[in-house]
């Protein structure tokens, strides 16, 4: 069993009495009052993080935490309270950050003011994981002592030590008769250096450890260091739009004091705005008066779009403003591209109202009206990952009550044109130049971190080379468990490959990927022609080696699914002018009532209305009649 | 009458009466008809006898409303019937005694024009073929044969009990009963057949010179599916057996093959001196059936018996299926006077009345005058079908399906609806 049942998220805004713990009241430092009375000056502030692959228990642990903190108490814990929208809870990883302010005694008998700053857990959201851990002087890693390291593990800790980060190692689940606490020590030795004293061995779920990992925090984190009196510099980590408060950032003051009463200037987006409110997460919002260099905390910016306050972006005060940012600021960038329409041309407009909507919560995907004649008027989408991209489909489709269809997933193509008439890029293969156009098409290719037992490196092996993958190097963490790297083009990683990894090591490997960059390929458009016209919906972007099979299966697959018209109706798939696989559907020979007596007439022509209704759906490409089913199944082909 | 869009259709007496008899010594697993099977259509408890006086009743009520609406029969108003057609189920399970009676009824009730075509629908096994001559003396002109196939095996695989011996001493005994219009039912496109099956189907049934012929590729529908067998509705739920039976046959089934054995059987009947006047319908000169004509004129008819049908030229009428209910409200009961059975009715507006008519037309040789033709908001989709060879326009100007047009008049008719 789980513990994720039970309240669906903690109520952001809603009133939650401040627990009354008897922390004792500090009269050193200064400045920072809240509304809970005592002041934490920097020196006993912490800003950290927890890091874990999906499953080891992060979430459990900062239940834990908040807990032990008397953050929440016992009776207003909701199981698991970072974790706060539907979505995540089901799929069981954090899309967004969030983060918490617990106030610690520690053994030492002070008060310490804790920032817990949690991270999403998925590869795609990596960038937003990197600066939520530039927020950070620290960093939890949590490792299942039943699983060991995992890919995400690898991933996780790379970024946090190229933050600067100091680690706590926590071996996580001890009370498992399953864990092996040993074995997964000498990994972490092995492979990330991490030395075995360093390691506190805990049980989130029965508490074991919990207190030592409090006062780890305390001791080995070392505290924020920053100058309350330079021109303000906070990073956002994170963001989401409210109703009534506009946008709110959740910051990182790295320089400087921010006042209730400063205009803010974020330096990226070059955005102005009055604030209207900062304060803490506990984990409720607590507006407070200031916030100074060192603090985690919010500012509601009464912005109307997320887009003007991006992660990654610099806050400053106007009054006073810095001269340049924080550094490591990028736009989101979209990876994976793919058009979404609605399934009932009417609820276009709705469509377009919800992608607005959502955006103001999520500028990380992008949207441009496009259309198309399988599937009409939709929008050409571009998402930080798959994930994402089933994220954002799903919340669209939840969120809107829509009934959406995705086209296959693209990556964007750089394609150099001949004659030095410069260069493009291109996410939808539809838009492709033709072949005598194009000097290069460039792709992009990610690095590939895959860690499985041992038994299965053949069949991994298999898999990446099916996907034009280039083995690059294996390490043993034990045993029994091997840490293979992979280059693959990105886009054959897109096409289902995370589940055939799955499936073909019985879900005991996991992944993990970075960028690697673009590099030329053979590559080519293949079209699929029906009845000589393109059916642009259905075009894509293949090697050229792979052409063959990809259009045998779609012309097959097409030729099943498109009913018989009038006329023989050929279907090809070409590259250019040159046709590599062809189908042909016959002519439709008989569609006609054997019978239509007295007691037919009106069930006849019900039929006959039905069979007009059943064209009027159909999308019409040059004469022929195609069910929009037929496109849906060639979509989903690579589903199966 | 001739299709015309601007007409606004007004009720208009009957000139022909179909009478449904919805028994049968067994089920056919493809049969969409109102069928009761078994014991209710034989033996002790069968429901023959109840069933015949409920009919005389529906009939009588109904001759009620029309002398109301259009006077009595044989007056200005109301023309007499110039048909009759009992139809099933297997209307020969009636004894012919009885049969004659109901037609000495609807004589005196609704009129019976001299020389008109009375048609009994028969099946060619001995114990539901009947008595001809007795038929024949009750005034019965045309018997229409449920023959199906002239291949024993085939006849097994259709869940059929007769031999084809069987339809043709079902034909020898009704001309030799005098019956003067004899016609057959034949099928096919059916589980496992061929080319050469269905052409000696034909040869053999042609060799009993029928007078008429009617060929129906087989068809497996689902009336569930189409919602037409609730309570009030017009057809029967599907046995699951016959369920089955469908689902497996339908892939045995092919289109293409279809298309074939019907183009063979217009070349091969045009050679036989049969005249194809219906998609599905062939005659001899004289022996097309003008009650068939009727429905497809766009006539008006009356109709009784459980699931029957009747249209009044501008209302579509029909009985609900379901025997018991139908009994039920005709036998009345204490202190509950006989009355009309349940069912349901449609009002067919000028422009689907005008397209419904067409669409009938067009599935007979006469086709529809080239006028209509160039009427919007039919033209589009006739000039249509003329390019693309469905129809054809004739020496007398008018409009006709070819061959091809016949085997996809669908294509046709769902851009008329
Ligand atoms: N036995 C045991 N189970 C744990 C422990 N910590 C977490 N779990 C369970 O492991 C699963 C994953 O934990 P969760 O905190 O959701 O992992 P996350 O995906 O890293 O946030 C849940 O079913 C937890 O109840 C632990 O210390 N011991
Ligand atoms: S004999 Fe005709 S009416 Fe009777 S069950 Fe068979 S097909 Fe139906």
């Amino acid at each position: 069993m789980t513990e994720r049942a039970g309240p669906s998220c903690y109520p952001l805004r809603a009133h939650v009495p401040t627990p009354g713990s008897g922390a004792p009241a500090d009269s050193d430092g200064a400045a920072l009052v809240t509304p809970r009375g005592p002041v934490i000056p920097q020196e006993r502030l912490r800003n950290f993080s927890i890091i874990a692959h999906i499953d080891h228990g992060k979430s459990t642990l900062a239940d834990r935490l908040l807990e032990l903190t008397h953050t929440v108490e016992g009776r207003q814990m909701m199981s698991q309270v970072l974790d706060s929208m539907d979505l995540e809870r089901e799929k069981g990883i954090t899309i967004k950050a969030r983060a918490v302010r617990l106030e610690y005694t520690a053994r030492d008998g002070r008060t310490y003011g804790l920032n817990l700053i949690d991270t999403p857990g998925h590869v795609d959201f990596s960038y937003e994981v990197s600066r939520s851990l530039q927020a950070c002087e620290g960093a939890i890693l949590v490792v299942d002592a039943a699983q060991g390291i995992e890919a995400q593990t690898l991933a996780n800790v790379h970024l946090a030590l190229r933050e600067g980060l100091t680690i706590i190692p926590v071996l996580n689940k001890i009370d498992l008769p399953s864990a092996q606490p040993e074995v997964v020590m000498e990994e972490l030795e092995n492979v990330l250096a991490i030395p075995r004293e360093e390691v506190i061995l805990a049980s989130a779920k029965d508490g074991t450890g919990v207190p030592d990992i409090l006062e780890a925090i305390v001791e080995r984190i070392p505290p924020p260091h920053g100058d309350a009196s330079a021109p303000v510099k906070a990073l956002i980590f994170d963001s989401h739009y409210d109703q009534y408060k506009g946008v709110v950032v959740y910051v990182r003051l790295a320089h400087g004091t921010l006042h209730d009463h400063d205009t803010i200037r974020l330096m990226a987006s070059r955005a102005e705005a009055e604030l209207l409110e900062l304060g803490f997460f506990r984990p409720q919002l607590v507006a407070v008066k200031q916030l100074r260099a060192g603090e985690v905390g919010y500012v509601a910016t009464g912005l109307k779009s997320v887009r003007d306050a991006q992660v990654g972006d610099t806050i400053t005060a106007a009054r006073r403003p810095a001269s340049e940012p924080l550094p490591g600021y990028q736009e989101a960038k979209s990876l994976v591209f793919a058009g979404l329409y609605p399934l009932s041309g009417e609820d276009y407009p709705l469509l377009r109202d919800a992608l607005e909507k959502l955006h103001l919560n999520d500028a990380s995907f992008t949207y441009e009206p496009e259309s198309s004649i399988a599937l009409g008027f939709g929008f050409r989408c571009g998402f930080l990952g798959l994930l994402h991209m089933e994220i954002v489909q799903e919340r669209l489709e939840r969120e809107f009550d829509l009934d959406l269809i995705a086209s296959a997933p693209s990556v964007e193509y750089r394609v150099e044109l001949t004659h030095g008439r410069g260069a493009l890029a291109v996410d939808n293969p539809a838009l492709l130049p033709s072949v005598s156009e194009i000097e290069v098409i460039e792709e992009p290719w990610v690095t590939l971190n895959i860690v499985t037992p041992s038994s299965y490196i053949g069949a991994l092996m298999e898999l990446s080379t099916s996907r034009r993958g280039a083995f690059l190097g294996m390490e043993y963490l034990d045993p029994q468990r091997v840490l293979l790297n992979f280059e693959m083009p990105l886009a054959e990683l897109i096409v289902d490959f995370y589940d055939q990894l799955k499936s073909r090591t019985q879900g005991y490997a996991s992944m993990d990927y970075e960028e690697a960059g673009y590099r030329p390929a053979n590559l080519v458009k293949l079209d699929v022609l029906v009845n000589g016209e393109p059916v642009d919906a259905l075009s894509l972007i293949t090697h050229r080696d792979k052409a063959p099979t990809v259009g045998r299966q779609l012309t097959e697959k097409l030729k099943e699914l498109i009913p018989r018209q009038m006329f023989e109706v050929p279907i090809q798939a070409a590259i250019g002018s040159n046709v590599i696989a062809r189908e042909t559907v016959r002519a439709m020979r008989k569609n006609v009532l054997a019978k239509c007596y007295g007691g037919d007439i009106t069930r006849k022509r019900k039929l006959l209305e039905k069979q007009k209704e059943g064209k009027q759906r159909m999308k019409r490409v040059g004469s022929v009649e195609i069910p929009q089913d037929a496109f849906l199944a060639v979509l989903r082909m690579g589903d199966s | 009458m001739e299709p015309d869009a601007t007409e606004v259709p007004v009720p208009r007496p009957p000139v022909g009466l179909y009478v449904h008899v919805p028994f049968c010594v067994s089920l056919c697993p493809y049969c969409d008809f109102v069928v009761l099977a078994g014991a209710a259509a034989r033996g002790p408890r069968s429901r023959l006898a109840s069933f015949v006086s409920a009919l005389a009743t529906e009939l009588e009520l109904r001759a009620d409303r029309l002398d109301g609406a259009f006077g009595p029969p044989g007056s200005a108003g109301r023309p007499a019937l110039a048909s009759v057609y009992f139809g099933g189920g297997t209307p020969t399970l009636l004894p012919a005694g009885e049969m004659a009676s109901l037609l000495a009824r609807v004589r005196e009730r609704y009129g019976i024009v001299p020389g008109a075509e009375i048609t009994v629908e028969a099946n060619p096994g001995p114990a539901e073929r009947g008595d001809p001559a007795g038929l024949a003396r009750a005034g019965v002109t045309r018997l229409s044969v449920g023959a199906q196939r002239m291949d024993r095996a085939e006849l097994r695989r259709l869940g059929r009990r007769h031999d084809p011996d069987d339809v043709a001493d079902a034909v020898r005994a009704a001309r030799g009963g005098g019956i003067g219009s004899i016609g057959l039912d034949l099928l096919y496109d059916i589980p496992g057949d061929s080319g050469a099956a269905w052409a000696s189907t034909l040869d053999r049934a042609l060799a009993l010179a029928p007078d008429h012929l009617s060929l129906y590729a087989l068809t497996l529908d689902d009336p569930g599916a189409e919602g037409l067998t609730g309570p009030a509705g017009d057809h029967l739920p599907t046995t699951a057996g016959a369920r089955r039976w469908r689902e497996r046959s339908r892939p045995q089934q092919d289109e293409d093959r279809a298309a074939e054995q019907y183009e063979h059987a217009v070349e091969r009947l045009a050679v036989a001196g049969f005249d194809g006047y219906e998609i599905s319908n062939w005659a001899q000169p004289g022996h097309a059936s003008r009650h068939n004509l009727i429905y497809w004129r766009g006539d008006a008819w009356e109709a009784a018996g459980p699931g029957a049908h009747a249209f009044d030229g501008r209302t579509r009428r029909w009985n609900a299926a379901r025997l018991d209910g139908w009994t039920a409200a005709l036998a009345g009961g204490p202190g509950r006077a006989p009355a009309l059975p349940p069912g349901g009715h449609e009002e067919v507006g000028a422009t689907a009345a005008a397209a419904e008519r067409v669409v009938l037309a067009l599935r007979t040789e006469r086709g529809v005058p080239a006028a209509v033709a160039s009427v919007p908001p039919l033209v589009d989709a006739l000039r249509w079908a003329l390019d693309a060879g469905l129809l054809t326009t004739t020496a007398d100007d008018r409009v006709v399906l070819t061959t091809r047009g016949r085997l996809l008049s669908n294509e046709l008719f769902s851009r008329l609806v």
